[in-house]
């Protein structure tokens, strides 16, 4: 039975697309069969990343309203067995939209799945509410800005209250992934640490993702970015997932990489 | 001391120090709304209309305030009223 997991923010913008790109990636890459939901109805953003874009002929909304079935919405990746998408539209109205439609969804996917990762829309209404409601599982993506903290602090209230989990007495695990993270400014006093939001928002921690021209590369590409094992963000991904899956791993990337001599002279790649 | 340190540093320098203590300060005012129940507001002000039916209270002598204990929520009414003697 599939474990469903929302990689939500409130705050827009923070990475919870890129994020939920590259973690699908890397549990697929791990042998689990994932699917990835793009519950930002308007905007569409998690095929762009993916790559998938040409391939979308039915999306999340035509298989709501009846028009599709959700084997014909299914997109399979092009690279991993066993990883597949389902589109967002986006045009069309979101009213399609409701808790039945979704349950239905996601207790059909359920049958054949390990993980439905659902990419939730910024914001707290009805959207980002839908895609946290079935949530056993919560990724907390957050940006070391007080808005965005603010914000994933407002996310984890809801988690605990308007979730079928929270209905039914239980809390929603829930883990923080920190995105954007820049080590020479935080040393520097010019940003949060880790410990800083870790502590504020007391969740677990489970990665931290640099700030690394690699993931501009990787979406203008459609590749998600962990399977670029050459970048900092891309071996961040693997760590986190790692760590999702429960292995222990050392917090890479949190702190400033002591360069020597060669390296910094002639600006080494990491 | 106090200036030089002001002259040397810039601005920017602690300035994660000040968005931790901003935080703190907006994430307990957050949290402690979000502890209240929807209908507080409305409760609080029909209580008030109520308890003045009867009583010569001003605004400031109704107190209400809202708690949550383990298992169940609470609140806390406090009246007072001036005494003609
Ligand atoms: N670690 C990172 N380093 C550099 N850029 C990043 C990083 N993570 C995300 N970005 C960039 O930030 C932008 C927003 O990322 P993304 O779309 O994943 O955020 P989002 O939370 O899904 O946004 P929305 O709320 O609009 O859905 C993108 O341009 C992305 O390339
Ligand atoms: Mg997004």
């Amino acid at each position: 039975m599939a474990k469903v997991v929302v990689i939500t923010s409130g705050k827009g913008g923070v990475g919870k697309t890129t994020s939920c790109a590259s973690i699908g990636t890397a549990l697929a890459m791990q042998g689990f069969r994932t699917v990835l939901i793009d519950f930002d109805v308007g905007l569409r953003n998690l095929d762009l990343v993916m790559g998938c874009e040409r391939r979308v002929v039915y999306d999340l909304i035509n298989v709501l309203s009846g028009e599709a079935k959700l084997s014909q919405a299914l997109i399979k990746d092009k690279r991993l067995d066993g990883l597949y998408m389902l589109p967002a539209s986006q045009t069309r109205d979101k009213d399609a939209l409701t808790l039945e439609g979704v349950e239905e969804i996601i207790n059909e996917l359920k049958e054949d799945f390990d993980y439905i990762l659902c990419d939730s829309p910024a914001g707290i209404e009805r959207g980002a509410l839908l895609a946290m409601y079935f949530a056993e599982e919560a990724v907390i993506v957050t940006n070391p800005e007080v808005s965005s903290v603010r914000d994933s602090d407002r996310i984890i209230g809801l988690l605990d209250s308007k979730t079928r989990m929270a209905e039914q007495g239980q809390a929603v695990p829930s883990r923080l992934l920190i995105t954007r993270y820049n080590p020479e400014r935080v040393e520097q006093s010019e940003m949060m640490s880790v410990k800083d939001i870790e502590e504020i928002l007391a969740i677990p921690l489970v990665g931290v993702v640099p700030e690394s021209e690699a993931v501009l590369k990787a979406s203008n590409q459609g590749i998600p970015v962990v399977h670029d094992q050459e970048s900092d963000a891309g071996q961040a991904y693997s760590d986190m997932t790692a760590r999702f899956l429960g292995e222990e791993r050392d917090m890479r990337f949190a702190e400033i990489e002591k360069k020597g001599f060669f390296s910094r002279m002639f600006g080494g790649r990491r | 001391m106090k200036m030089f340190k002001k002259l040397f540093e810039r601005d920017e320098v602690h300035s994660a120090d000040v968005a931790r203590e901003r935080l703190k300060l907006m994430l307990s005012q957050d949290r402690l709304q979000r502890q209240q129940p929807d209908f507080l507001p409305r409760l609080q002000k029909e209580l008030v209309d109520v308890i003045r039916r009867y009583t010569q209270s001003s605004q400031d002598d109704i107190q209400i305030s809202c708690h949550a204990l383990p298992q169940r929520s609470q609140i806390e009414v406090n009246v007072s009223w001036p005494r003609n003697t």
